[in-house]
């Protein structure tokens, strides 16, 4: 249910899914391998952290709404005239139907088979595509403490394929901190070629280098990422919590408030069926 | 945990933890939640039948943590039947169907002591079979507010020439559903409709009624939440419990008992105990049936 709370700007943009999935969590499921299974949840490791407006109508506030328009015929395209097209050259494309986009769309998994084990620094980060938590379910807690531990010792990451969504991913599963984390991966083919972008330079003197290398060492620390923030959004956030507080925000039209909304005749045979209800009363 | 494997239609059922009170401020043990499913099954699963099942879970007891779970769980017995949702604009999901007694108390065996079905059956998820309206009394008005409400609307409704039921939601409200059963029916139409009530009756009973969703206008007042009528969203199924102190019921009322119960002023009257649902369904029959076969058609739209 949405609700409008004035005077209070969310530290986050709000998001109706956000409070079920910290709950619900995005997946349920088991992660295997050989005779283990241990029940877990998949939860968001990371916010976006963006900033989303809502588009509005600057003479009522109403939200506007994307549709779909054609060009040619000048006007909007109902849903059910809208196919899918590959674009294969200029105004050329083969059609796909939704049918046959299902046909090959992968099952839901049910399990996360780790089907190998890997040293993680061998992943190139440039792998890495969204991470995620796996909490553990009743019953799986022993299990899964014993996981964490091994593979936090050993600097491993199982491997797996998982179906989130509509995709399958390959992904990584591996120890965070006392948790399990699941990071999807990159498959090698998305991977764009990078040859042409080291330059093929002449040598370097050897001067050169050390005074590079003693800057860096001077420049060395610890990882710390509490000291970054991203300041765009920390001063939009400002701006925003400021204007709520001076200025009230504007709201937009109540639909429901408004008789228009309901169809003339409706809302004349309402009025007169209240009539009759009240005048029998 | 202790478990116990009993068998009903020749499908075995693990059973666990019977034991457990759930209502620890009222003592009901899970035993007695499933003996309550068993005994009720035959007036609720007509209205459980191919909906979509939201599992409201309390594995710890009412006073505790619950969680919701819309798909249906992986570990399910394969004869549970299931249905596969593809909304337009989310994941697609597996979801439980309970259309049997077995489904019914494996899913009562998860402590899902509440049952949230939608409106529209799964194999039609854009036609409602029935228009709600979800009378909701914010602080400082009850359950016989609602009952007043309920009555101006079944007459409102009335005059339109359409049929309505009321059932307790079990907590603090009243719900009004108009059956429709017709597959011309979108819950466009039946949000138009809801709507244009729910204004009609803000505007005519201003100090008892609101129909605005943000929550600063229902104080004092009966929210008629006539949002509900939306495929996303959930009711409480008739005859489901609900998780409060005491195991309630969102029970079928006669319009001529809700009339007498409004008089009498006690709002404690209006609601329905476990014991009391079994008792009273046994004897009446169903009087929620009429909303999932009474063909209606929306006028003015």
């Amino acid at each position: 249910m949405e609700t409008r709370a004035p005077g209070r700007i969310p530290s986050k943009p709000p998001s109706k899914r956000e409070s079920e999935a910290a709950v619900q969590g995005i997946w349920s499921g088991t992660i295997s391998f050989s005779l283990v299974a241990i029940p877990v949840q998949l939860v968001r490791a990371v916010d976006s952290g963006r900033v989303s407006f809502r588009m509005l109508h600057d003479k009522d506030y109403s939200p506007l709404q994307r549709r779909m328009f054609c060009p040619e015929e000048d006007k909007l395209v109902p849903p059910d005239e809208i196919i899918r097209g590959y674009e294969i050259g200029p105004d050329r494309y083969v059609l796909i139907t939704d049918e046959e986009l299902e046909s090959v769309s992968p099952e839901r998994s049910r399990t996360i088979e780790i089907i190998e084990f890997i040293d993680m620094e061998e992943v190139d980060p440039i792998y890495y595509d969204h991470p995620y938590y796996l909490v553990p379910l009743k019953g799986g807690e022993k299990a899964y403490r014993l996981l964490v531990e091994v593979m936090s010792r050993t600097n491993k990451a199982g491997l797996a394929k998982f179906v989130l969504g509509e995709r399958e991913y390959l992904v990584a599963v591996k120890s965070a901190e006392g948790a399990l984390a699941l990071i999807t991966l990159h498959y090698s083919e998305e991977i764009l070629p990078d040859e042409d972008i080291s330059p093929k330079e002449k040598k370097i003197e050897t001067e050169e280098k050390s005074r590079i290398k003693q800057n860096i060492k001077k420049m060395m620390s610890d990882f710390n990422p509490e000291k970054y923030a991203d300041r765009r959004r920390k001063k939009i956030m400002e701006i925003l919590s400021k204007k709520v507080k001076k200025i009230a925000p504007v709201e937009a039209p109540q639909a429901e408030e408004e008789e228009g909304e309901g169809p003339a005749d409706l809302v004349a045979a309402l009025k007169e069926s209240m009539r009759k209800v009240k005048k029998n009363r | 945990m202790t478990r116990r494997v009993v068998e009903s239609a020749g499908r075995r059922l693990s059973l666990s933890n019977l034991e457990k009170d759930l209502y620890p401020s009222y003592g009901f043990t899970k035993a007695q939640i499933l003996e309550y499913y068993r005994r009720i099954a035959k007036f609720m699963l007509p209205h459980l039948k191919d909906r979509a099942l939201t599992l409201k879970r309390y594995p710890e007891g009412v006073d505790k943590d619950f969680f919701f779970e819309k798909r249906c769980p992986s570990y399910r017995p394969a004869w549970v039947k299931t249905a596969d949702l593809r909304p337009d604009d989310g994941e697609r999901m597996t979801v439980c169907l309970v259309n049997d007694l077995e489904t019914l108390i494996w899913v009562e065996n998860l402590a899902s002591v509440e049952l949230h079905v939608p409106l529209a059956r799964t194999g039609s998820p854009g036609t409602p079979d029935s228009m709600v309206f979800d009378l909701d009394p914010g602080d400082g008005v009850d359950i016989l507010d609602c009952a007043r409400l309920a009555l101006i609307l079944r007459e409102l409704l009335f005059e339109m020439r359409l049929a309505c039921y009321v059932k307790t939601s079990g907590r603090k409200g009243l719900h009004v559903y108009v059956p429709l059963n017709r597959k011309e029916t979108t819950f466009e139409d039946t949000k138009k409709f809801s709507r244009a009530v729910a204004i009609i009756m803000q505007k005519n009973y201003p100090d008892l009624v609101t129909a605005k969703i943000a929550k600063e206008y229902r104080k004092k007042k009966v929210f008629i939440n006539w949002a509900q009528n939306d495929s996303k969203k959930t009711m409480i199924c008739v005859y489901s419990l609900r998780a409060r102190e005491k195991p309630l019921v969102s029970f079928p009322l006669e319009w001529k008992e809700l009339e007498d119960l409004a008089g009498q002023g006690d709002p404690e009257r209006l609601q329905v105990l476990h014991s009391e649902a079994v008792s009273r369904a046994e004897k009446q029959g169903d009087l929620f049936r009429e909303v999932i076969t009474k063909k209606q058609r929306l006028p003015y739209l």
